[in-house]
């Protein structure tokens, strides 16, 4: 039988047997953590946010499609270095970042024009500008290598895989502080139109009709998901920078129907899903990315249990008292 | 003399791509404070006409003026409350009633002030008004049909507006909410005299809160108080398009009508012709009866 000790642990479970406790102990270890927790951090806050507007307002897939079109983005920047010469680390630069943020936001906005002429169904558009920019990334990194190797350069792309899942444990403090600004700078702009912009979100149509600009607040809304798709995909990459946009306030809508409970739960799931996610990761020796976002999926599963069970309890409630009511 | 409040003279519309026109040469006046049903079929240009008014859509040919001036200014301005359908609302929205009704009273406002305590009174007048401060604190996703509909109209007065546009207002609404809804339509324009204007495919809707009745189906084909809308009248305007007006009376429900002018043969022996009295079509709401041309007490429970 398990004894639990004082602090909550089972007894023979010491501290130091979590790897993120001895990251945090050992000052080497601790130097490279840190900034990948602040970037972490910054991240999460900025998405759990908007992750709340993104679940409400069905842009999911409008966030699925934004990360892919980085890969354009990465394929474009990675021609830019095969024929300029310019090198980056296997991390990217900021021009490679601001590469990328471009090509999303473009993207983004393509995407909102493509559904408001309703050229075509919404989600036709979404996932052509996906599947286009995806193809048009694999042919250009494919070809800035053969550029590259022609003109003795060596080729600028990332990896695959650092693209695809993320590699945050190479942040170091100026990812974090590039994090932090992007994330303020989202966050007061959400802040100052916060009025016209859940009005926006909560119905269109009628903002529209009661003078909402609601053109100015579906670009502000696709570029806040752009830039905050770019900086997530640092933390988890392409494949799974989107689920950042998407778990954090879907575990909360689960649990309240209050916007102010609602945030704040969405915040505190998205920086649970952060630390629990690197602790796993560090103690399995696993990817990062991943192991956040099944954390935040195991949330989202938590919260809709007990959404059930207080539905189910409400319920059996109502029972009694009508069944104490009835003589 | 002041402006119409609704002034619509030899509008057409046509969407981009399309070769038959949304809407043909359509004239229409509606007073200050009078009540109009538009009635009509699906894809009978009802939208398109609620989005000219609302500036929504740009006038193609012919003038569209709303209290004298350009839809899409009155629309900004404020002269318009909107209550759209159902539908239209991301229900999953973790906002309270009062919050919704605040969101456009307020969203104006500079963003680094609070609300001022006049907003806060137009809101109050807004929900007592509609009887929505009895659930003021529950979230919108919560309400049944009616409840939902209530916390839109009062969205829509609490700007205070000089006219009310509802869209398909009774879809989703139960029986006994339809009847409440009439009455609500009926209270708001007694106590604010505001101009109304009500688009349905659903004759009960219409007959519950006006006193002048437009048929649309791409055209004008009525526009007049409602003691001349009687079934003949009906099956003639909507020939085909009759099966996609709900509500209609029995005499009419569930009929076949065949497209031909009046006093012409018809070819096809399987139909039933809407050969029916004309007398004034009777909406029959759950605890109300009134013909559509009679007074405008309807819904009086």
């Amino acid at each position: 039988m398990t004894t639990w000790s004082l602090v909550g642990l089972p007894r023979g479970l010491t501290l130091a047997n979590f790897e993120l406790w001895s990251w945090l102990s050992d000052p080497t270890q601790r130097e490279i953590l840190l900034p990948v927790l602040a970037s972490g951090l910054a991240v999460i806050v900025m998405c759990a946010v908007l992750s709340v507007l993104v679940v409400v307002k069905r842009l999911a897939f409008v966030g699925q499609g934004v990360a892919h079109s980085a890969f354009g983005g990465v394929g474009v920047a990675a021609m830019f270095a095969a024929y300029t010469g310019v090198t980056w680390s296997s991390q990217g630069s900021m021009f490679e970042l601001g590469v990328v943020v471009v090509f999303c936001i473009a993207s983004a906005i393509g995407m909102a024009g493509i559904s408001d002429r309703r050229a075509v169904q919404v989600d036709t558009g979404i996932g052509l500008f996906l599947v286009a920019s995806m193809a048009l990334g694999a042919l250009l990194v494919e070809a800035a290598r053969s550029v590259a190797q022609a003109r003795g350069h060596s080729a600028g792309a990332r990896s695959w895989e650092s693209v695809l899942f993320g590699s945050i444990m190479t942040a170091d403090w100026s990812d974090a502080l590039l994090a932090a600004v992007v994330g303020g700078v989202v966050l007061v702009v959400m802040v100052l139109i916060r009025r016209p912009l859940l009005f926006y979100v909560s119905d269109e149509t009628s903002a529209r009709a009661f003078g909402v600009p609601t053109g100015a607040m579906r670009i502000t809304m696709m570029v806040m998901l752009a830039v905050a798709t770019v900086v997530a995909m640092r933390l988890t990459g392409v494949v799974l920078s989107s689920a950042l946009l998407i778990l954090p306030g879907a575990a909360a809508l689960k649990v309240s129907q209050r916007i102010g409970v609602v945030m704040a739960l969405s915040l505190g799931f998205g920086v649970g899903g952060l630390v629990v996610g690197m602790a796993v990761s560090l103690q399995g020796n696993w990817s990062a990315g991943p192991c956040i976002v099944l954390t935040l999926t195991a949330f989202f599963m938590i919260a809709s249990l007990a959404r059930r069970w207080l539905n189910g309890a409400g319920t059996r409630a109502q029972a009694s008292t009508r069944a104490a009511l009835v003589p | 003399m002041s402006a119409p409040a609704v002034e619509i003279s030899g509008t057409s519309f046509t969407y981009p791509g399309e070769s038959t026109p949304a809407l043909a040469n359509v004239s229409l006046v509606v007073q200050p404070g009078q009540r109009l049903g538009v009635l009509g079929p699906n894809g009978g240009g009802k939208s398109t006409l609620l989005k000219l008014i609302l500036g929504l859509l740009p006038v193609q040919s012919g003038s569209v003026r709303v209290m004298g001036r350009d839809p899409a200014s009155a629309r900004r301005d404020g002269l318009i409350g909107y209550v759209p359908q159902r539908s239209e609302i991301e229900l999953g929205i973790p906002l309270s009633v009062r919050q919704i009704v605040m969101l456009a009273a307020s969203w104006r406002l500079s963003p680094l002030m609070g609300v001022p305590g006049s907003v806060r009174d137009r809101v109050d007048r807004a929900m007592r008004l509609t009887e929505t401060d009895a659930f003021a604190d529950r979230p919108i996703g919560s309400l049944s049909g009616g409840q939902l509909q209530r916390a839109l109209i009062a969205r829509a007065i609490a700007v205070s507006p000089s006219i009310l546009v509802l869209d398909e207002p009774t879809v989703g609404i139960d029986a006994p909410g339809q009847v409440q809804f009439a009455k609500l339509l009926t209270d708001l324009h007694a106590q604010l005299g505001l101009t109304i204007l009500t688009v349905s495919h659903d004759l009960r809707a219409i007959a519950a809160g006006s006193d002048t009745v437009a048929c649309l189906a791409r055209r004008l084909h009525f526009h007049a108080s409602p003691q001349g809308l009687t079934p003949r009248v009906l099956a003639e305007l909507f020939s085909h398009d009759i099966a996609g007006i709900a509500g209609l009376p029995g005499a009419l429900e569930g009929m076949h009508v065949h497209a031909h002018g009046p006093g012409e043969p018809c070819s096809d022996p399987e139909h039933v012709h809407a050969d029916t009295p004309s007398t004034p079509v009777t909406i029959s709401l759950p605890g109300t009866t009134r013909a559509t041309g009679g007074p405008a007490s309807g819904g009086e429970p």
